[in-house]
């Protein structure tokens, strides 16, 4: 790493923002929780910037409208789904972190990790496409069975084409499809969980005792020690703005 | 591990410079028809991805190297599954121009480490031949517009976000990373002798 870029993590370390990360499967109810604690943390005097997955402006029209002709293979989703959060991460969550906002990402590596390989894809190569990968101070994984996810999605309307995995499954019925997508997706963010030490959130508990636990986690939160973990990402997204040779 | 090659015959076409790698691609089509062999020829951008992306005005919106690089990825990968394989299923000579060579080079000249570039295509089958396009004007960077080649579209979109940086001072780097990056013991300039190799 350049001299310039340790000292520049060195000096932001105290004064940069908590970088919070809500995943879990559809339905689990990581809006309402997001929701609820930008509102505590508004209280708390905290500047709150929201990070959306429809963040990345420049990608994610060009996955919508793929996804909108059933265009996409597995392995296209997942790259165009890495490009998408490699910018929303470079254009959106890290430059608030830098800030020092306190920056809720509603759906992050996680997610995008466990459904890629839920769709059938190799767990080396998934990691791979999103490297060099960034940890959250905080990440919660919101559990919620296969089956109360299917209820709380197909209530309102059928899954869509890409959300029910059908170009995985292969089922022509939505609702069946996205109930098998989940029952697998669910094993996978529960492993990613224990392996990458995230917290759960029971999400079937009510709505209060779930806020209540996600105060609990965001009040016991540290920051990461970028320079440590984060370095490459980072310093990445930094070096950026700085022409090629310049500041040694 | 990269899937074994097909029956057909992939000839990767790289280069820096787009009209470069297009004018070596034709002459390499002519010297095939020559011989009474037609070949396909799987092109950048095939998927419309940074079409749209120039269309929409959305490439000033500041990509980095690595991200122009997963759009290249997914811009293979769609070659890949509507153009390339089917053509070397069919027992066809494929030209892939660009191909891997092209996104290791930039990924060198842009910083990105060499094994991320290459663990991310080991999805793209090796191909039987690589041939280098002649380049020209080394001195000169890139002239030609955004959507001539994929190069030409990062420098764009690189220099767009970043006023300060002269983009001109990645050719040569990647010029000599294209060199490494072609396996000798496969590469060819075009010329003649390139028939013999690729004809099977």
């Amino acid at each position: 790493m350049k001299a310039w870029l340790r000292r520049t993590l060195r000096v932001h370390a105290q004064t940069r923002g908590l970088l919070i990360a809500l995943d879990g499967l559809d339905g689990a109810g990581k809006t309402t929780q997001r929701r609820l604690l930008k509102t505590w943390l508004l209280q708390h005097g905290h500047r709150v910037h929201i990070s959306k997955p429809t963040a990345s402006r420049a990608i994610r029209p060009l996955l919508k409208a793929r996804q909108h002709i059933h265009a996409l293979n597995a392995q296209e989703f997942c790259l165009l789904g890495a490009a998408d959060f490699r910018h929303r991460l470079e254009t959106d969550i890290l430059p608030a972190v830098w800030e020092g906002e306190t920056v809720i990402a509603d759906g992050f590596l996680l997610s995008d990790i466990a459904r890629a390989t839920s769709r059938g894809l190799d767990l080396d190569w998934v990691l791979e496409v999103y490297a060099p990968l960034i940890w959250p101070d905080l990440s919660m994984y919101f559990a919620v069975s296969p089956d109360t996810s299917t209820t709380r999605i197909a209530a309102s309307r059928a899954p869509s084409f890409y959300q029910a995995a059908q170009d995985a499954t292969h089922i022509a019925d939505p609702v069946a499809s996205y109930k098998q997508f989940v029952t697998r997706a669910r094993r996978e963010y529960e492993a990613f969980a224990r392996i990458f030490d995230v917290a759960t959130v029971n999400a079937e508990a009510p709505i209060y005792q779930q806020h209540l636990r996600v105060r609990k986690l965001v009040q016991r939160a540290t920051r990461r020690d970028w320079a440590d973990k984060n370095a490459d990402a980072v310093c990445e997204w930094l070096a950026l703005a700085a022409p090629p040779g310049g500041r040694s | 591990m990269r899937p074994k090659p097909r029956p057909g015959v992939l000839v990767a076409c790289d280069g820096t410079r787009g009209p470069d790698v297009r004018d070596d691609v034709l002459r390499l089509l002519r010297s095939l028809r020559g011989q009474d062999v037609s070949g396909a020829v799987s092109r950048w951008d095939a998927s419309g991805l940074f079409e749209e992306l120039q269309v929409a005005k959305r490439r000033r919106r500041r990509l980095s190297p690595r991200t122009l690089l997963l759009l290249y990825a997914a811009d293979l990968a769609f070659r890949v599954r509507w153009e390339i394989e089917p053509g070397l299923a069919q027992g066809r000579i494929v030209v892939a121009a660009p191909y891997i060579a092209t996104a290791v080079a930039f990924g060198a000249a842009a910083g990105l480490p060499r094994r991320w570039v290459d663990d991310v295509l080991r999805f793209a089958p090796t191909p039987a031949v690589s041939v280098c396009a002649r380049e020209r004007k080394k001195a000169s960077g890139w002239t030609a517009k955004p959507l001539s080649g994929f190069v030409e579209f990062c420098v764009a979109t690189l220099e767009a976000g970043n006023p300060d940086l002269d983009a001109r001072v990645y050719r040569l780097p990647m010029i000599k990373a294209l060199d490494a990056a072609v396996s000798r013991r496969h590469a060819f300039r075009i010329d003649r002798q390139i028939v013999r190799r690729i004809v099977p």
